[in-house]
C-alpha cells in the first residue's frame, strides 16, 4: 500500500500535467459539443450540434478534400521519398549535403513555406508558371482557381512531407547489413530483386511507422490551408479541410458547439483510419 | 585451378592491404587462408569472390582471367561470419532464395525440391517454416551453408564461419562442413585467425602476413617444417620458445644451456651459419624430461593442466618458456626437473628470421 503511494507520489508531475493539458481539454470538447453555441449561456441540446455538422455540405467538402489529400499525399509522398533515399544511400560521395538539404523543408516553418510556395506559384509572375511557359503551357491558376485549389494543396504536402520520411528511411537502410547485398550479388540477384526482396521487406516496420505518422498529419492539414490562400480556404471555401473546418466553426462563426462537435468527429475518423491501418499492416508484416 | 598471382590492392586511403600475393588452389581441395587480423584475408576473399577490384594482378579460374567476370557468374557461394541469413524470410525461404534469383532460376516448385535436398543434408528439416532469429547461433551457421550449397557452385569461400559459435558447436560444425564440402568434391577457401581450425580441417594451409602467402603447405609440412620464424612463432599452441645464442666454434651457446651442433642432423642445415647470432626455436614438446642426460636443470614456477598433458613454465635464460609434459608425471610447481632437448625437432633462424636449420 505504502509502496504504491509512493508511485503515485512519483508519477504525479507527469499525471499531474496529463490530466491538464490533455485529458481535460479532451473530456471538455466533448462537452462542449453536446452545449448550445454560445459560451456563457450554455446548455445541453443532445446532438443537434451533431446533426447539423453531419448535414452541413461544406463539412462534407471539408471531409472530402481531406480524404483525398490524405490519399493522394501519403502513398506518393512515401513513394517518392523511398525512391530518393534509396537513390541517395546508394549515392555516397554528397549523401550528407543531400541528406540536409531535403530535411531543410521540415525545419522551416510552414507559414514560411507557404509564402514562398505563394511565390512560386503565382499566376502572372511566379517561377512555375514562368517554366511552363517555357514548353507552351498556359499559365496554371494554382491561387484562384477553385478547380485547382486541392491539387495545390497536394502537391505543397507532398514537398512537405519528403523530409521527415527521407531522413527517416535513410537511417533504416543504414540500419540493413551490407552482406545481404553481397550474398545477393553472389547470388545473382539484380539490383531490382535486391531492391524488392531484401531491403523493402526489411523496411517494412519504418514504412508502418511512417505510414501512420504521415497519415495523421494529413488530417490534421490546416496551416498549409491557411498560409497559401492567404487566410482563405482557397476561392469559396474550395479548399476546406476538416481542422480548417473547425477553425471556421470556432473563431470566424463563433458557432463553438458545432466547431467540438465537428473535432469529436475527426478525432473518431482517425482513430478508426488508424485501427483499421494497422491491422492491414501487422498482417503483411507478419505473414 | 583458382591461380591468383602478383595480386595487389591499395585501399583509397592509400594503406596496401596485399603485397604482390601469389597463390594456387587444385580443384576440390579445402584451403584454409590463416592469418592474424589485418593480414588481408578477407580482402582477397572478397576480390576472389568479385565484390571487391584489385589495384593490380590477376586472377584465374581454369586458366582463365575472372578479373571481368562479376560476381553471379564466377560459380562461387559465400557464408560470412555473422551468416547473413534474411531476418524476414524462413529457413526455407533462405535457402531457395539463391535459385529464385539470377540467370538460372529455378521454377519455385523446383527450388524448393533443391532446397529440401540440401535443408536435410544439414539437418534443418524441424526448422524449415521458423524465421532465422529463432534459430541458436549453430541453426543459423547451417541455414547460411545450406543457402550456399544448394547454389552447387564450384567454389565455396567462407570467411570465418564459426567464430560466433561456442567451442564444442565449432568443433561439431568444421567437421560437418569439412566432411560436406568434401562429398561434394567443391574447391573451399576458408578465412580463418584460429591455428587449430586450420590444422584440423584443412588439405592445405596458406599463412598470410602482411599481405603475402609466406607458406602454402600441408597443415602438418607446416607444423614440422617452418618456412621461416614468422611461421614458427604463428603455429602452434602453446607457442615455440625461442632463444637467442650465439655461434662459438661447432656450438651454440646462452647463459642457461648449449647445443651442440655435431649432435644435429647435417643433412638438414638449409645454409651455413655465418652469423655470430641465431635464434633457436625449441616447441614445448621437443624439451624432453631426461634425468640421466640433462641439458639443463630448472625450477618449475608455474603448472597449467591442459588435459591428459601438462604445461609447464621455467626459466631460462631469464625468459619464461614451456615444456609440455604428460599429466601423469604429477610435476608440481617448485619441482626441479632436468630437461634434455630433442635435436632433430629444433629450428635455427637468423636473427632476420630466415630458416637455416
Amino acid at each position: 500500500m505504502r509502496k504504491s503511494l509512493k508511485a503515485w507520489f512519483l508519477l504525479s508531475p507527469a499525471l499531474i500535467i496529463i490530466i491538464l493539458f490533455n485529458l481535460l481539454p479532451l473530456a471538455r470538447t466533448v462537452f462542449l459539443s453536446f452545449q448550445s453555441s454560445s459560451l456563457n449561456n450554455s446548455h445541453f441540446i443532445g446532438l443537434e450540434n451533431y446533426i447539423t455538422v453531419l448535414t452541413d455540405s461544406r463539412f462534407h467538402q471539408a471531409i472530402y478534400n481531406t480524404a483525398i489529400y490524405a490519399l493522394a499525399v501519403v502513398p506518393i509522398g512515401l513513394i517518392i521519398s523511398l525512391i530518393i533515399a534509396a537513390i541517395l544511400y546508394d549515392f555516397k560521395k554528397f549523401q550528407v549535403v543531400f541528406e540536409v538539404i531535403f530535411f531543410m523543408p521540415y525545419i522551416i516553418s510552414t507559414v514560411a513555406k507557404g509564402s514562398i510556395f505563394r511565390l512560386l506559384l503565382n499566376e502572372d509572375y511566379g517561377i512555375i508558371n514562368n517554366i511552363l511557359g517555357w514548353f507552351n503551357i498556359m499559365p496554371i491558376n494554382f491561387l484562384d482557381d477553385p478547380e485547382i485549389a486541392l491539387l495545390t494543396i497536394i502537391i505543397f504536402g507532398i514537398w512537405s512531407s519528403l523530409g521527415f520520411n527521407i531522413v527517416i528511411l535513410l537511417s533504416g537502410l543504414r540500419n540493413l547489413n551490407s552482406q545481404y547485398y553481397k550474398m545477393a550479388s553472389v547470388c545473382g540477384a539484380n539490383k531490382f530483386q535486391q531492391f524488392w526482396l531484401i531491403t523493402l521487406p526489411q523496411l517494412l516496420p519504418i514504412i508502418t511507422f511512417l505510414l501512420t505518422v504521415n497519415c495523421i498529419n494529413s488530417f490534421r492539414i490546416y496551416t498549409e490551408v491557411y498560409t497559401i490562400f492567404n487566410g482563405k480556404a482557397g476561392i469559396g471555401y474550395s479548399a476546406i479541410t476538416a481542422v480548417y473546418y473547425i477553425y471556421d466553426k470556432f473563431y470566424v462563426v463563433n458557432r463553438y458547439g458545432e466547431g467540438m462537435a465537428a473535432a469529436v468527429i475527426l478525432f473518431m475518423l482517425i482513430l478508426i483510419f488508424t485501427i483499421i491501418q494497422n491491422l492491414i499492416l501487422r498482417k503483411l508484416t507478419r505473414r | 585451378m583458382i591461380k591468383i598471382e602478383n595480386l595487389h590492392k591499395v585501399f583509397d586511403n592509400k594503406y596496401e592491404v596485399l603485397k604482390g600475393l601469389n597463390l594456387s588452389i587444385n580443384e576440390g581441395e579445402l584451403l584454409c587462408l590463416l592469418g592474424a587480423s589485418g593480414c588481408g584475408k578477407s580482402t582477397l576473399l572478397n576480390i576472389l569472390a568479385g565484390l571487391m577490384q584489385p589495384t593490380s594482378g590477376d586472377i584465374k579460374f581454369e586458366g582463365c582471367s575472372v578479373l571481368n567476370t562479376p560476381p553471379k557468374d564466377r560459380d562461387i557461394a559465400l557464408v560470412f561470419q555473422n551468416y547473413a541469413l534474411y531476418p524476414h524470410m524462413t529457413v526455407l525461404e533462405n535457402v531457395m532464395f539463391p535459385l529464385r534469383v539470377g540467370k538460372n532460376r529455378l521454377s519455385k516448385e523446383q527450388a524448393k525440391k533443391r532446397a529440401y535436398e540440401y535443408i536435410e543434408v544439414t539437418k534443418l528439416e524441424k526448422f524449415i517454416n521458423k524465421r532465422p532469429h529463432k534459430l541458436s547461433g549453430g541453426q543459423q551457421q547451417s541455414v547460411a551453408i545450406a543457402a550456399a550449397l544448394v547454389q552447387e557452385p564450384k567454389i565455396l569461400l567462407l570467411d570465418e564461419p564459426l567464430n560466433n559459435l561456442d567451442a564444442t558447436l565449432r568443433l561439431k560444425i568444421r567437421e560437418e562442413i569439412r566432411i560436406l564440402v568434401k562429398s561434394m568434391n567443391i574447391t573451399t577457401i576458408f578465412v580463418t585467425h584460429d591455428q587449430e581450425e586450420a590444422l584440423s580441417l584443412s588439405d592445405k594451409i596458406a599463412l598470410v602476413q602482411d599481405g603475402h602467402v609466406v607458406q602454402l603447405d600441408s597443415p602438418q609440412e607446416i607444423y614440422l617444417e617452418p618456412a621461416n620464424l614468422f611461421v614458427a612463432k604463428f603455429m602452434g599452441n602453446p607457442s615455440m620458445n625461442l632463444f637467442i645464442m650465439r655461434k662459438q666454434g661447432n656450438r651454440l651457446i646462452s647463459n642457461d644451456f648449449k647445443i651442440d651442433l655435431k649432435l644435429l642432423t647435417p643433412s638438414k642445415f638449409k645454409d651455413e651459419l655465418f652469423e655470430e647470432d641465431f635464434f633457436v626455436g625449441i616447441r614445448p614438446e621437443y624439451f624432453l624430461i631426461a634425468p640421466n642426460a640433462p641439458v639443463f636443470t630448472t625450477n618449475i614456477i608455474q603448472k597449467e593442466l591442459v588435459g591428459k598433458d601438462c604445461i609447464l613454465h621455467f626459466k631460462l635464460n631469464k625468459k619464461v618458456a614451456k615444456i609440455i609434459v604428460s599429466t601423469n608425471s604429477r610435476v608440481v610447481e617448485g619441482n626441479k626437473i632436468s630437461v634434455g632437448i630433442d635435436y632433430n625437432n629444433i629450428h635455427i633462424f637468423t636473427i632476420d628470421g630466415r630458416r637455416v636449420y
